[in-house]
């Protein structure tokens, strides 16, 4: 039982991380579907450097990475005012072929054994304690209330005398880092890098964003609850349950339908920040 | 002369290039084999054009949700709901009908795959984005479930349904393997020349880039927005369920367990690519299926597949900078 | 604010506007719209810099870069578009861009906020949503944005837009307040009864120049309403009697929901017959746009009926009015009448693609919209660089003489124009207000929305005026009578 809560925890983690980094820049109004290309660019980063540079210098490489990416997003949606959705599949693209061709060619097939990683609990504490630390700075801080203001209605926040491209600055540079963050973990935790090995886990992560209201806690609460869905079923695969053998594809479709459920507004009501895609 | 499109340009190829550089690949080389790849032997073009094929239907279906206003990210689950759908007709009717009720279920079960997300769009503002996204991963989780239970063929180890009968196959219109022309190709030749028809030459066309154009002038000009945008994602839901059926019928025989590389993703590129006409679809997939199959041949000459998905990133990016210049004033 | 002087390309919006005001007093400054009260208040608020002229506060020169500056100054605004961003509660609303710091000390903030809102009588909650605000609401909430900000000198713009009578009385009892404290207001304003009321001395802005600045007591109503749309310059002939054709549109007791829940239209009604034009005039925000979308078919009205060429209309879709005949020429051409990145050509049809001989069936002829787009064009001679340019790359006023033809050359029976000659020197509106001429003389009827009332005194057969969601007719014999319609629209008479 403890075991799957761990396993639980372990499957959220990259989630949360991930949708923290969706948050910072959804709120601030910038539509940002790229945050799939974001963790993998950083895992792939990190399973590279960490061997020859140590696990820290791997993980500050991988977020940085991840960072270069999501300015690159800045920058092709704040000033060339390209499409927000495209812009961020570009950036999946580009990861998704970047990290291919990076690895292919920059890793040393004949290392042995597993790539140094931090210890887990440095992502997991991360992730647990980002939420509440976010909620408390969009209410409490100057930064969090400009945040919030230009999400909701750049145009206004600028007569207000605050600048919405600078503020959407810094909210993408802290998806960076905390994509960053969740692309090493994945890296860290399973000791090698894969090809396409976040798997969807942007996609979730936005979408536990959405599910969450694009406020910091019932996020949290979403990514808690598809990691627990994961879980139940990598124990449940191939196993019967309820008499019948209910394929464990059931288990893992029900955060998505859900998800599609709650886009339908049959979940409380519509809390899209209204200044989303907005210049 | 507006110096930021050529900034931007410079500055991709610039990263490009230190990258290739550091890598030790030389980039006249991966042009040279790309080419050589996809185009050297009459083999490898036939190998692209079946490469290019899926691409060029699927590309349809996104480029008239595009001229819609709408994203159809969800190509990917249509594709793979229609193509499941098409192959349970088929294995029970064989032969030409089969073939017809084959495209025709692939079409209505993609359409109806499509059906939430526009539904969900076109009436709660919910963006289509996310939800084509969502109901990809229900539709590979849903046909691998099916294709590994009660679809799937009894004699066969692996999650995968029969082998369609020869007869319910669409025929090459040239065959000396291994040069093979499918005649799938030529059908989609024939769909975007009737894309291209119906968007310039038909009132509906006219209204539905309307509203992906400006749904408010659309409005004032007696069009219903919502009403536009069901049926447009609907309909695109239908051509890439058509385009699985049809990739079963043509390619594969049989449906099976991860049944496509992404092709649904790729033509959210193609469309991207094409531009404003229908027509452009066509350079654009065969591109994509220049650098599928010339990215192969790359792959063993040392230089991994990926750079081609990195090729068309920045192509989309440069693409859609383009597309959002000024038009200078003249009168 | 001496010999202010602002252009905006070839328009002078303000030609040498002075305008003085002693402290501790409401002023009042009244004009039509365009008449540049709004650009002069802007120049005070810094969001513009003048062309000529000074500036001084307190007696000390000031030259403001922007509106930051300006803020310093001293100086607010409370503009008629609120500038409160509804999902951010009221406090945080009110500290958005002067938050004092880095982190946020809520509670002394609310403190603060609750003893500025007591000083002026306001209560809030300062945890509940913006939404939830009502306009009077709203309009409080910006005042303290000033106060917090510390202004002395408060532009108030057309504030009792939005506000019931007992909203309003409040707001300028918080305003007296606000002088007896020492602060200055300036109130720009339409409605002249409040003039009278609350202010000490007000300015009349026309057509861009000072008019006159009078103490509030040296002056009355009507004489005040003849300065803001100037005496009688050309005699205009009463109506020529017409024998009265068929009602083409008829409206009748119509309600339509405004944004913030209010009632934009209240029980409005009005018909036209064939052969008439009539024009709507009004200041800004009287509700003419709301009547202009019922009509058009697109938005829908809470109660009431809308009849165009006799068969009820309520339920229509824009489509099947546009069938029946209805051609809109748009208020905001850029966002409503036109597509910027389509062709000429493609743009020729947009509101006609349904009707022959654009259309057979289901499918376009594009000869024949070729031919179309060719007569658009040369109607009003818009100048273009080939019909396969995109619409972008006319200028605006080309656009508009684009989009007038379009309405006006295929079969119109209901001509429905907001503002029908904007941007165009007075040839081009001559030529737009004949055609529409031509085509109600053939049988047509047109409903003309202007802000000019001088235009609409030219070109239409009888004015009507609405203040305030509710429509306004000028005593019979008078419907041409401009000092008759002046008061209406100021809501004097």
């Amino acid at each position: 039982m403890l075991e799957f809560v761990f396993l639980t925890i372990t499957l959220a983690t990259p989630l949360i991380l991930g949708a923290m980094g969706g948050y910072t820049s959804e709120r601030g109004g910038v539509i940002n579907i790229g945050l799939e290309g974001l963790m993998l660019m950083a895992a792939c980063i990190t399973a590279l450097v960490s061997p020859g540079q140590g696990p820290v210098v791997g993980l500050l490489a991988g977020i940085a990475s991840a960072t270069f990416l999501s300015l690159l997003h800045w920058l092709a949606t704040q000033h060339y005012r390209i499409d927000q959705v495209i812009s961020g599949m570009a950036i999946n693209a580009l990861a998704a072929g970047g990290t291919n061709f990076l690895y292919g060619k920059f890793n040393d097939p004949s290392r042995v054994g597993g790539i140094p990683a931090l210890p887990d609990d440095l992502y997991k504490y991360s992730a647990f304690l980002l939420p509440f630390a976010l909620a408390l700075y969009v209410q409490r801080s100057r930064g969090g209330l400009r945040l919030l203001a230009v999400g909701s209605d750049p145009d206004k926040a600028r007569l207000m005398g605050v600048a919405p491209i600078r503020v959407r600055l810094l909210g993408l540079l802290a998806t960076g880092v905390f994509t960053g963050l969740a692309g090493a973990m994945l890296v860290s935790e399973t000791g090698v890098f894969t090809d396409n090995m976040t798997a969807g886990r942007g996609y979730i992560a936005l979408a536990a964003l959405i599910l969450g209201g694009w406020r910091p806690i019932p996020t949290f609460l979403a990514c808690v609850a598809f990691g627990f869905f994961s879980a139940l079923r990598l124990r449940l695969q191939g196993t019967p349950i309820l008499g019948a053998e209910l394929p464990s594809e059931v288990w893992a479709s029900l955060p998505y339908v859900v998800t599609i459920i709650a886009l339908a507004g049959f979940l409380g009501r519509n809390r899209t920040p209204a200044g989303l895609g907005k210049h | 002369m507006n110096w930021r499109l050529p900034a931007l340009i410079v500055g991709i190829l610039a990263v490009l290039f230190v990258a290739l550089t550091l890598a030790k690949v030389n980039p006249i080389d991966v042009v040279t084999t790309l080419l050589k790849g996809s185009l050297g032997t009459p083999a490898a073009i036939s190998a692209t054009l079946r490469e290019t094929t899926p691409l060029l239907i699927l590309g349809l279906a996104v480029f008239l949700a595009l001229r819609a206003g709408l994203f159809n990210i969800g190509a990917e689950g249509q594709f793979v709901v229609g193509a499941l759908a098409g192959t349970a007709v088929i294995l029970r009717i064989p032969g030409p009908a089969g073939i017809v009720l084959g495209m025709l279920f692939g079409a209505l079960f993609g359409a109806l795959w499509a059906l939430p997300a526009g539904w969900i769009k076109a009436y709660r503002n919910g963006h289509e984005v996310i939800t084509t996204i969502m109901l990809n991963n229900v539709a590979a989780l849903m046909t691998t479930a099916l294709v590994a239970g009660p679809f799937k063929d009894p004699k066969q180890g692996s999650p995968t349904t029969a082998v369609i009968d020869p007869s319910s196959r669409i025929p090459n219109l040239y065959s000396n393997p291994p040069v093979n022309l499918n005649a799938t190709l030529l059908l989609g030749l024939l769909m975007a020349l009737g894309l291209a028809y119906w968007l310039r030459k038909t009132v509906a066309g006219y209204e539905l880039q309307a509203v992906g154009a400006n749904s408010t002038a659309a409005r004032f000009a007696g069009v219903d927005p919502r009403r536009v945008t069901l049926r447009a994602m609907s309909a695109s839901g239908g051509i890439a369920g058509l385009a699985g059926a049809l990739q079963v019928m043509a390619f594969e025989g049989r449906f099976y367990a991860n049944f496509s590389p992404g092709y649904g993703f790729n033509a959210l590129g193609v469309a991207l690519l094409a531009g404003g006409n229908p027509l452009g679809v066509l350079p654009a997939s065969f591109l994509f299926g220049m650098l599928e199959k010339g990215g192969t041949s790359m792959q063993i000459s040392g230089v991994p597949k990926g750079l081609t998905t990195v090729l068309l990133g920045m192509l989309i990016l440069i693409a859609a900078a383009i597309r959002y210049r000024r038009v200078r004033v003249v009168a | 604010m001496q010999g202010i002087t602002k252009r905006f390309g070839a328009v002078t919006a303000l030609d040498s506007v002075s305008l003085e005001v002693a402290p501790g007093t409401i002023h009042a400054v009244v004009g039509e719209n365009g008449a540049g009260k709004t650009t002069l208040m802007r120049v005070l608020y810094g969001a513009i810099r003048q062309d000529e002229g000074t500036l001084e506060i307190g007696g000390k020169p000031v030259r403001f870069a922007n509106s930051a500056e300006a803020i310093r100054a001293g100086v607010g605004m409370v503009s008629q578009h609120y500038g409160i961003i509804p999902a951010l509660s009221n406090l945080q609303n009110l500290i958005l861009g002067a938050e004092g710091g880095p982190v946020l000390n809520l509670r002394e903030a609310e403190a603060r906020a609750e003893s500025l809102a007591r000083r002026m009588g306001f209560k809030f909650d300062w945890h509940q949503d913006a939404t939830e605000l009502s306009p009077a609401g709203a309009q409080k909430l910006e005042i303290l944005k000033l106060l917090w900000r510390e202004a002395r000198i408060m532009i108030l713009d057309e504030p009792t837009a939005m506000l019931s009578p007992a909203d309003s009385d409040a707001l300028f009892g918080s305003m007296r307040q606000l002088t007896v404290e020492g602060a200055t207001v300036i109130l720009v304003t339409h409605r002249l009864p409040e003039v009278m009321e609350h202010c000490a001395r007000v300015t009349v802005l026309r057509g861009g120049k000072w008019v006159a600045d009078k103490a509030v007591t040296d002056t009355n109503p009507t004489d005040l309403a003849q300065l803001i749309v100037g005496g009688a310059l050309v005699a205009h002939e009463p109506p020529p009697a017409r024998p009265p054709g068929e009602a083409v549109l008829s409206v009748q007791g119509l309600v339509v929901r405004g944004e913030r829940g209010n009632d934009a239209l209240k029980q409005v009604s009005l018909e036209v017959r064939q052969g008439e034009i009539v024009g709507i005039a009004g200041v800004d925000g009287s509700g003419q746009r709301e009547l202009f979308h019922a009509v058009a078919g697109v938005s829908r009205p809470v109660s009431g009926t809308v009849g165009i060429g006799g068969a009820d209309a309520t339920k229509a879709s824009p489509a099947e009015r546009l069938r029946g005949g209805l051609r809109v020429i748009p208020e905001d051409r850029h966002a409503e009448a036109v597509i910027e990145d389509w062709t000429l050509e493609e743009n020729s049809a947009l509101g006609l693609q349904r009707l022959a001989p654009l259309a057979k069936g289901g499918a376009v002829d594009t000869g024949a919209r070729a031919n179309w787009a060719k007569a658009v064009a040369e109607r009003f001679k818009t100048k273009h660089g080939g019909l396969n340019m995109p619409m972008a790359s006319l200028s605006g006023g080309n656009q508009q003489r684009f989009v007038a033809a379009r309405a006006l050359e295929m079969d119109p029976k209901l001509i429905l124009a907001f503002q029908p000659a904007r941007g165009l020197d007075l040839k081009g509106t001559a030529d737009i207000y004949q055609a529409i001429r031509e085509k109600c003389d053939a049988g047509a009827a047109a409903v003309v929305v202007s802000f000019d009332l001088d235009e609409l005194l030219e070109h239409c057969d009888r004015i009507v005026a609405m203040n305030n969601g509710q429509i306004h007719f000028p005593p019979p014999g008078q419907e041409k009578d401009r000092d008759a319609i002046g008061r209406l629209m100021v809501g004097a008479a």
